[in-house]
This record gives C-alpha cells, sequence and structure tokens, in this order.
C-alpha cells in the first residue's frame, strides 16, 4: 500500500468504500435482495435470472456499498472464487422455503469455507434466511442448525429471515454487516 | 517520473511510440492493479491501452494468462468512468476467444446494453455478441431482437452486424429475427438500412425464391441509403449470373436505372455489376461504359481510380466497348496519381494495337520504380496478354520483364513475372531461349524457395530439348551447391531430367548426382539415389514413366487408399493401380477459382482448401452400400446427366460410375410433388445389347422434396465396341397420396405409377480417364515399339473451325490434351492434337490427330494402346 493510500486510510477517506459478494444457489433472491437497496430511480422493475455477474453500488449508514451480485446457476459457481479475494464481506442468501436443496446450499458453503482465500481471513458472513413468506419455510434456527453454522468460530456471522419482496429483514441484516465491516478496518491496520 | 524521461529519449531516437518497449509479463503484473478496492480509471485505461496494443502486435496469451487478466478486468464493471468501459468492451472482444469462462460478463453486459447510458449500448451489444455461444444465445435473445429495432441507430446497426456475425454459428436462431431485421430496413438511417439488408440477405440467402422476392420487393421500394442499393445492386447481379434467363429481366432493369441513380457510389457500382455480367449485349453495355467514359474525366481521384480499374478488369473480355474509351485512358497515362496512370496504360496495352505497344512501353519505363508491387502485378499481367496477342513482340517484352525481374520486389510480384515468363515461352517456341536465359540468371539471386523450385522444375522440363542442352546443367547444378534443401532436392530432380532425354550428357549427370547421394539432407540424397540408379538402366521405358512423367493418381486418394491397406492386413503387395487418378481441373473449375469474392458483408472464407476428385468424394459414398463393394475401385464417375427437364414432378439425374467390369449407375431422384409420398422408386433399364443387369437397389422412400437415390449394377459386354450405346428408362415406383402439411399418408394402400425418362447415352469417354502426359513426345516414340498401332482418316464434315473440331475430339474421347495442342494457332489451316488416356482395366491409350482445314476437315487419327480391342474401339467410335 502506498504512503498516499495509507494516510487515506487513516484521515478515513477509503473506509466509506467497501466491496461485498452476493452468492447464494439460483433462485435464492439475490439479485431482489439488492434491488432492495439501490436508489429508487435505479431500481429494475423486472428480475431475471443473473448470467455471470452484476455489479451494483448503494448506500447504507454513510458506507458506500460496491455489491457483486452473483450467478447462483450451477454453471456458474465455480467462478465466485474469482471474486473472494477482494472483498470485505459476504451476503450468503438461501431459499428458506427449498429445503430440498439445502444439502446443495451446504456443499457450497463448506467449499466457500475452505477456500484459501476465504479460510485464514477474519470476514465477516450474513446469511439472509429469503424468502420468509413462503409458507414452508424454514426458520433461521432450523437453517443455522442445518447448514452448522455454530462450528464457525474464526469468521463473524449472522442470519437474518428476509422477505426480499417486501424489504422485511434486510435492513436489520445489513446493519449488522456494516457494523462488522467497520470493526475490521478499523482493527485490520 | 521515470516514464518521462524514457519517452522524451524515444522522441530524440525518432521512434516517438510510447508502446515501443513494453513486455508482456510486465503489463500483466500491472493488470492486478484492476483488483484494488478502488479502481484507478485513469490508470487502468492505460493498462488496458497497452494489454490491447500487445494482442494486436500479434503477442500471444496463453489461456490462464487470458482468463486472469479477463477475470480481473470484469471487475473494472464497478467502475461509472466512461472510457473505462469501453476499454473493458474491446479487451472482453479480444480476450473472448482466449479466455475461459467469458459468460461471466453476460448479464453485465446485457445491463449496458439496456440501459440508459447511451456511449454503453452499442458497444456492449459488439461485446456480448462476442462472448456469446449458441447455447447462451437463448438467453440474450430477447434483448437483441430489441435493440435491431433502437432507435438510436447506433444501437441498431451494432445489433444487425452482430447478428451477421453470428449467422455462422446459430443461423437458426438468427432466422427467427427476420421481422426484426424487415422493421430496420424501413430506418431512416442509411446504415441501418445497409445492415439490415445485409442481415436479410444472409438469413435467405440458400433460398433462391426468398432471395428473388427480397430483392423484386425492395427494389420497388426505392431505398433511401446508397449503401443499400449498391448492396441491393450486387445481389441482382448475383442472381442475374445464376438465372440463366436474358437480360431482359426485372433484375436488369434495375440494375440499368441505378446508373441513373443521384449517389455516384451507386451509379459506379451499377457500371461495374453490368460490365461484369458474364451475358451482355455491346447495347447493353454501353450505358455502363459511358458511365465509366464520364468518370474517367472527373475531378476526383477516387472515381478516376474506379473507373479505370474496372475498365482495365473488363478488357479484356469486352475489347471494343473499352476501345471506345482509349481518349479518356490516354489522357489518364500522365495522371499524377501513379496507380490510376499504371491501369489507364495497362488498359490500353490489352487493346491497343501492335504499333502502340513500344511506346506505351517506354511510358511505364519511366515510372515503374514509383509504384507499388500491387500495381507491378497489374503492368506484369498486361504484358502477359500483350505477348500472347502478338507474339512477334517477345523480345521487347521479355527485356522488360527480365529488367523488373531484378528489381526489388515481394513473392506474388516476382511470381507473376516468372509465370509471365513461363507462358511466353511455352506459347512462343522462338521465346523460348531468351526466356529461359532470363530465368536461369534469375535462380541465380532468388530469395523465395518456392519460385527457385519452380524454374528449376521448368528447366528440367524444356531445357533437354533446346538446342544445347549443357549450357543449362551449370546453374541447376549451381543450387546444389548454394541452396537450402528444397531447392537442392527440385535441382537434382531436373539434373535427371537432362540424363533421361540427353545420352551425350548422361555421363556428365551421373557424376553430379553421385555427388548429389553425399549431400546432408535425406531428401536429396534419396533423389539423387534414386535417378542415378534408374539411369544407369539405360531403359527407355523406365526413363518415360518414372522420371519423366510423374505420378498422376490423387494423393488424397492414395492416402486413404494406404490406410485402408494397413487396416485389411493382408499379404498381397499394395497396388497402385487400385488409387483413383488425380483429377485435371477443367477450364470451368478454372475459371471457378479465379472467380473474386463478392463483397456482401460476409465473406464465404477460403473456398476448399484440397482438391479432391470427383471419384474421391463419389467413392467414398459408393463404398458405404455393401452390394458395390466387390466391384474393385471406382475407376471414372461422368458427369451428372439430366433426365427430365427442370420443373417437372419428379427430378431424375443420373451419374455413370465406371469400375473396371461393371457400371454403376447412379439416379438421383427429387420429387416436387407434396401431397405424394413415393415408395420404391426404382429405373427400370432397357439396356443396349450385351450388357447384363447384375444388381438393383431401389430407393426405399422418396418423401416431397428430398433427394433419393437409386442405383442399377450393369456388367460390360465382353465385346467392347458394344460398351457403346443408349439405354431405355423408366421411373417406377409406389405412389401414396398424402397430407401436404404433415407429409404423411393418408392411407397405408399405395399405388403403382411410373415416369418416361429420356434415354441415356453410354459413350466412350465414359470409360476413359484423362491423363496428363508431360513428355507426350517420349511416350508416343517409346509406344511405337511395343503399343498397338490403328489408324484412320475421317472427314468430319459437320465442323468448321480447327477450334471447334479440336474442342469436339477432346470432349468426345474424354482424353486429355498435351503440350498444349488443344490451343489452335491462329491462322493456321493444319494441326496436330495430341491426347493421352486410361481405359479402364489400365489400357493405356496415346492417339494422335492431324486435322487439315479444307471444306470442312479431314482428319488422320492414329491411336497406339496397350490392348487391340480398345484402339478399335476408339477408331470405330470417331467413324
Ligand atoms: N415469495 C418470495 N419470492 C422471492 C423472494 N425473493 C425473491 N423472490 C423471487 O424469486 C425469484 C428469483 O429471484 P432472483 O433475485 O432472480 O434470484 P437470484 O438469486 O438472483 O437468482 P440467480 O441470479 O439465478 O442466481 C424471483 O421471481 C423473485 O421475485 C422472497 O423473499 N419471497
Ligand atoms: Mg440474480
Amino acid at each position: 500500500m502506498g504512503l498516499f493510500q495509507k494516510l487515506a486510510f487513516f484521515l478515513g477517506i477509503r473506509r466509506k468504500e467497501v466491496n461485498v459478494l452476493v452468492i447464494g444457489l439460483n433462485n435464492s433472491g439475490k439479485s431482489t435482495i439488492i434491488n432492495h437497496f439501490k436508489d429508487e430511480e435505479e431500481k429494475v422493475a423486472e428480475i431475471v435470472p443473473t448470467v455471470g455477474f452484476n455489479v451494483e453500488k448503494f448506500q447504507n449508514q454513510n458506507l458506500s456499498f460496491t455489491a457483486f451480485d452473483m450467478s447462483g446457476h450451477g454453471r456458474y459457481r465455480d467462478l465466485w472464487e474469482h471474486y473472494y479475494k477482494d472483498c470485505h464481506g459476504i451476503i450468503f442468501v438461501i431459499d428458506s422455503s427449498d429445503r430440498l436443496r439445502l444439502v446443495v446450499v451446504k456443499d457450497e458453503l463448506d467449499l466457500l469455507l475452505q477456500h484459501p482465500d476465504i479460510c485464514n481471513r477474519k470476514i465477516p458472513i450474513l446469511f439472509f434466511g429469503n424468502k420468509m413468506d413462503c409458507k414452508d419455510a424454514l426458520s433461521s434456527v432450523k437453517i443455522a442448525a442445518g447448514l452448522g453454522l455454530d462450528k464457525i468460530m474464526d469468521k463473524p456471522w449472522h442470519i437474518s429471515a428476509s422477505n426480499a419482496l417486501t424489504g422485511d429483514g434486510l435492513q436489520e441484516g445489513v446493519e449488522w454487516l456494516t457494523q462488522q465491516i467497520r470493526e475490521t478496518i478499523v482493527t485490520r491496520n | 517520473m521515470s516514464s518521462f524521461k524514457r519517452d522524451k529519449k524515444e522522441e530524440e531516437d525518432g521512434g516517438g511510440n510510447p508502446f515501443q518497449n513494453i513486455e508482456k509479463t510486465t503489463v500483466l503484473q500491472e493488470a492486478r492493479l484492476f483488483n484494488e478496492n478502488i479502481i484507478n480509471a485513469k490508470k487502468c485505461t492505460h493498462i488496458l491501452t497497452k494489454i490491447l496494443y500487445l494482442l494486436n502486435q500479434g503477442e500471444q496469451l496463453g489461456a490462464t494468462e487470458a482468463t486472469e487478466v479477463f477475470f480481473a478486468m470484469t471487475k473494472l464493471f464497478q467502475s461509472k468512468d466512461v472510457i473505462l468501459r469501453r476499454m473493458v468492451y474491446l479487451g472482453i472482444k479480444e480476450l473472448s476467444s482466449i479466455a475461459d469462462d467469458v459468460i461471466i460478463v453476460t448479464s453485465s453486459l446485457t445491463k449496458d446494453m439496456t440501459g440508459k447510458e447511451d456511449l454503453y449500448r452499442a458497444a456492449a451489444i459488439r461485446a456480448l455478441c462476442s462472448i456469446t455461444d449458441a447455447t447462451m444465445l437463448q438467453a440474450i435473445e430477447r434483448y437483441m431482437k430489441q435493440a435491431i429495432v433502437d432507435k438510436n441507430p447506433a444501437v441498431s446497426s451494432a445489433a444487425l452486424v452482430s447478428s451477421l456475425h453470428m449467422t455462422k454459428m446459430a443461423s437458426d436462431v438468427i432466422k427467427r429475427w427476420v421481422n426484426e431485421a424487415q422493421e430496420a430496413v424501413n430506418s431512416e438511417n442509411i446504415m441501418v438500412q445497409f445492415h439490415a439488408l445485409g442481415v436479410l440477405y444472409h438469413i435467405r440467402k440458400s433460398d433462391r425464391l426468398a432471395v428473388t422476392k427480397l430483392v423484386a420487393r425492395l427494389t420497388r421500394m426505392s431505398l433511401k441509403s446508397p449503401y443499400a442499393v449498391c448492396m441491393l445492386v450486387r445481389i441482382a447481379a448475383k442472381l442475374l449470373e445464376e438465372e440463366e434467363t436474358g437480360n431482359d429481366s426485372p433484375l436488369f432493369e434495375f440494375i440499368e436505372s441505378c446508373l441513373r441513380h443521384k449517389s455516384e457510389m451507386v451509379i459506379y457500382e451499377a457500371a461495374h455489376a453490368i460490365v461484369n455480367l458474364r451475358r451482355t449485349t455491346s447495347r447493353e453495355l454501353a450505358p455502363a461504359i459511358s458511365v465509366l467514359q464520364l468518370f474517367c474525366g472527373s475531378p476526383k481521384p477516387t472515381l478516376r481510380f474506379a473507373a479505370v480499374r474496372t475498365l482495365n478488369q473488363v478488357a479484356i473480355n469486352h475489347p471494343t466497348a473499352v476501345t471506345a474509351c482509349n481518349l479518356d485512358l490516354e489522357n489518364l497515362i500522365t495522371d499524377s496519381n501513379r496507380s490510376i496512370a499504371t491501369l489507364a496504360i495497362t488498359t490500353l496495352l490489352k487493346t491497343g494495337a501492335e504499333s502502340s505497344v513500344d511506346r506505351l512501353m517506354k511510358q511505364i519505363a519511366t515510372f515503374v520504380s514509383e509504384i507499388s508491387d500491387e500495381f507491378k502485378v497489374v503492368v506484369v499481367q498486361a504484358i502477359r496478354a500483350l505477348a500472347l496477342k502478338f507474339p512477334r513482340k517477345h523480345s521487347v517484352l521479355m527485356n522488360f520483364l527480365s529488367a523488373m525481374l531484378r528489381d526489388e520486389g515481394g513473392l506474388e510480384y516476382k511470381a507473376s513475372i516468372a509465370d509471365t515468363i513461363i507462358t511466353i515461352i511455352e506459347d512462343n517456341a522462338e521465346a523460348k531461349e531468351t526466356g529461359l536465359a532470363h530465368l536461369c540468371e534469375f535462380i541465380e539471386d532468388c530469395e523465395h524457395t518456392s519460385l527457385a523450385v519452380r524454374i528449376l522444375h521448368l528447366l528440367g522440363k524444356e531445357g533437354p530439348r533446346t538446342k544445347q542442352p549443357s549450357r543449362y546443367i551449370r546453374f541447376i547444378y549451381n543450387r546444389v551447391i548454394l541452396e537450402n534443401p528444397t531447392v537442392r532436392a527440385a535441382a537434382v530432380s531436373a539434373m535427371a531430367q537432362f540424363g533421361a532425354l540427353c545420352p551425350d550428357l548422361l555421363e556428365n549427370i551421373q557424376v553430379l548426382l553421385a555427388r548429389c547421394q553425399m549431400d546432408s539432407d535425406d531428401e536429396v540424397r534419396d533423389r539423387a539415389a534414386y535417378y542415378s540408379n534408374i539411369l544407369k538402366q539405360q531403359d527407355k521405358t523406365l526413363y518415360n514413366n518414372y522420371i519423366l512423367d510423374p505420378l498422376q493418381i490423387s494423393i488424397p486418394s492414395l492416402e486413404r487408399c494406404l490406410r485402408e491397406y494397413i487396416l485389411t492386413n493382408t499379404e498381397e503387395p499394395f497396388d497402385i493401380k487400385s488409387v483413383p487418378l488425380a483429377a485435371l481441373p477443367t477450364e470451368e473449375e478454372k475459371q471457378i477459382n479465379n472467380q473474386k469474392s463478392d463483397g456482401m458483408l460476409i465473406t464465404t472464407g477460403p473456398v476448399k482448401p484440397i482438391p479432391v476428385s470427383r471419384e474421391e468424394n463419389y467413392s467414398e459414398k459408393l463404398s458405404t452400400i455393401p452390394a458395390l463393394q466387390q466391384l474393385g475401385p471406382l475407376f471414372k464417375s461422368s458427369d451428372i446427366v439430366e433426365l427430365t427437364e427442370s420443373e417437372t414432378e419428379y427430378v431424375v439425374c443420373c451419374i455413370k460410375h465406371c469400375y473396371t467390369r461393371h457400371l454403376v449407375l447412379q439416379f438421383d431422384c427429387v420429387n416436387t410433388l407434396n401431397d405424394q409420398l413415393l415408395e420404391n422408386v426404382r429405373v427400370q433399364l432397357d439396356p443396349s445389347e450385351g450388357y447384363k443387369i447384375v444388381n438393383e437397389i431401389p430407393c426405399p422412400k422418396l418423401p416431397y422434396n428430398e433427394m433419393g437415390t437409386a442405383y442399377v449394377v450393369l456388367q460390360f459386354p465382353e465385346d467392347l465396341p458394344n460398351t457403346v450405346g443408349t439405354f431405355g428408362a423408366v421411373l417406377k415406383f409406389v405412389v401414396k397420396d398424402c397430407d401436404p402439411n404433415t407429409g404423411l399418408p393418408d392411407t397405408d394402400e399405395g399405388y403403382d405409377d411410373e415416369y418416361m425418362l429420356e434415354d441415356l447415352e453410354v459413350v466412350l469417354g465414359d470409360q476413359i480417364q484423362r491423363v496428363n502426359k508431360v513428355n507426350w513426345g517420349a511416350a508416343w516414340e517409346e509406344a511405337g515399339n511395343n503399343f498397338v498401332e490403328m489408324e484412320d482418316t475421317y472427314s468430319l464434315s459437320s465442323m468448321g473451325t480447327l477450334e471447334e473440331a479440336v474442342k469436339n475430339i477432346i470432349q468426345f474421347l474424354g482424353l486429355q490434351p498435351a503440350e498444349r495442342t488443344d490451343k489452335v494457332p491462329e491462322g493456321k489451316t493444319t494441326h496436330t492434337l495430341l491426347l493421352a488416356g486410361l481405359f479402364r482395366g489400365g489400357f493405356e491409350i496415346l492417339v494422335r490427330s492431324k486435322l487439315a482445314l479444307a471444306d470442312g476437315i479431314t482428319m488422320q487419327l492414329t491411336v497406339r494402346s496397350t490392348d487391340t480391342d480398345v484402339a478399335e474401339l476408339i477408331t470405330s467410335a470417331v467413324g
């Protein structure tokens, strides 16, 4: 890091820009969640399955977020890792009504946690148990148990139940993430 | 700071290219900057520029390197900097073919192409199409359709052009966009209209009727875009060429009307199209020529250039029409634009009189050193045409050529000079010695291996028959001492020719060949040993077969036969006779190869890389039919013979395949009735005397508009004269009426029906394969000792000229003319035509036909063959 950047860092200029990676299986609601955070005029009316990824920007509590909204389709999951290295936080979205694929979610999560670019970092992970409005939705406690979240010792994590269509639960989750990222950035140096 | 200094130093060096010293590894290192959380747009743009520069300089990136840069680059999508984003699009396009998983940017690009920022949209479409494969196309289809009809012309054009590019990988998807393209053709924007027409044409181009309709509709609506009109002219001209109808069609009318268009570009295009049409009368030509003539006097150099270039191209085909422009062309001789001057002079050379040759050549000589290679080639071509037209001028022209040969120039230029000298030598015996001398001098200092090899080959062919063959040996042997292995090997072969044809040089040649056997290169040593051993035998037949006449078989076939031979694992030795002979290109095929691309936005790419013979093509198909596998190797396949009129209910064509003892008739049938399904389709033959039908293979089903094939296998009659005859033929089949929409038969019951076909002729040429004898004279002499000879005299009353007689004899006998005797020199009343070929079963045929013109034509025909019956058959068939 150059001298100027270090200086900027201490002055808190840099602190305002953070990158987060949004991952999770296809159809879990990632793009819908990110769309919710965007400014009114930037919102898209119709959300289609993502092919590859999209970069989106939004603000939360004085922090500007750059979100890499990845595609959750099988063909693209191997490509998430290209974006692991430089992110400050991860948003992992789970379709809580999709009981069948919870095992697939667990596989993907385990791969993520074991990845060399992730495993040794104290990077905060925010889980959204999305689609909580669906009638056979699992509770966040059940999801946490199913995924074995309590075994994650070296990273701060948090799970919120959410409804991306109405926005319920989203704010709470992101506030937690903002808090965490502030802390890690301050303590990293 | 340091970079600033370097720039300054370079400027002093006169370089001034800031990218001169960049290096791949360094730039790839720098590209890691793309991964930073905060993007420095300016820096990243600069790095991307360097990457693009490197790629465009031909620097190769490995897949891993490219993928790494590519993914780093995808992170730049977070920057809102417009310039950087557009650089990213370019980067995506460049890397799309090298990096893996490039589809990762699909959504990001789709977002940009449909977004609010107009500066992004067109470029994003082009990038998107470069990363999309056939499987992904569905996902973006909806956006592409919208983009084609977008209000923004740049967006619409980008979408149309991208569609054109994608027809290569997914033409059936693009076909579904025809309605959108149709709408875009109505655009006010000239580029959009042009590109839309391109897409429409490409969607339909394989369907003649649809293209005709498209052209008919568009010619009526008067397109706004001159580019589109130009393209329409090209499409119309192409249709006209394909259609056999005369030029009174509306297509020609349309092209003609474009001569009065307000745009000069269109006027030129129309004139160009008309003068290049194959069948035009002088009346049709006149208005087009006057347009070109007018353009010759235009103050715009581009128009003068276009006009004179076109006149130059058609000068040979339409000399009188072009002569009408002589005055205008004379004015252009001194044009300050050298390209225009060159074209004007060479056009005049092509059409002018013998007396003007010296004057024009002098004029060219004043500036030939100043023009580019491409135009020098034009000059050379004009000289070639002149030399053929005015044989007496050969010394002037030859001197000019040899001076050009000594000048600097690239391979293509030098090759065209050498070609021309070779043509002149072959055409004009008087020019031979001087021509060969010039070529000898040239190879002393020739940097082009391929050219040196060709000239050595020619020296080997022509040198031994000159008055003083020994003088060429020194030039050839010098090559053995001084050149690379390829040239050395060619020189060895050339020397062997002298050994075989000049007995008094044989001893010296043997000494030289012995030295060549010490060469460091395998090929050179092998050839020297091979020739030396054959020459030791002192046997004329061996000389003819293994030195003077090269192998005639088709190389791809040889490869296939050898591969099959290895697989069959037999004890028998390989029989080279089982390999089909190489196809000699017909005049028509040669012409097709010379045709240029038609300029329809997308070229179809280089045509047919390896020439494969007709036999080779059929052989593959026929060998899959079990009943035909015992017939042995395919000897000869005839041209396609039509047995029905076109546009009848059923269309039947026949190809005659000749084997050693059998004749296989392949009947390709098409059923053009959409309410009929034909079954058990076969051809009932009434063969001429002596033929035996041994097998029939019907075509089980013939649905509407699909090609089906039925075969009949016949055994040739024992008596050769009976093999030539006429067969009656009837098409027999079972008809099932069916629903035109589904093609499914209404009932299971069908009824028998038949359809008369035209008679099928089996001719002499069907059983003869043409053979190119390089050294016909030697072979003829040799055949005098051990072949059968027959001779007869005929009067060919129906023919008026020697040319006509020569053409008919060649066609009738199916033999290959040798030593350029198929060309009758002008003004002669006698001519000798030399022919060679092979009869099925491997019997050689040599024919000498002496023709004399006097009240019709009399012909003395002498046939030498290894077989009496074959010789007799030929003499009797002519009668
Ligand atoms: N009922 C309900 N539907 C939701 C919710 N969130 C998203 N959806 C719907 O789920 C579907 C998929 O949402 P996306 O945002 O495209 O999902 P994604 O995770 O981005 O999918 P990929 O881009 O294919 O990986 C859409 O039809 C959304 O309307 C939710 O909380 N409740
Ligand atoms: Mg998505």
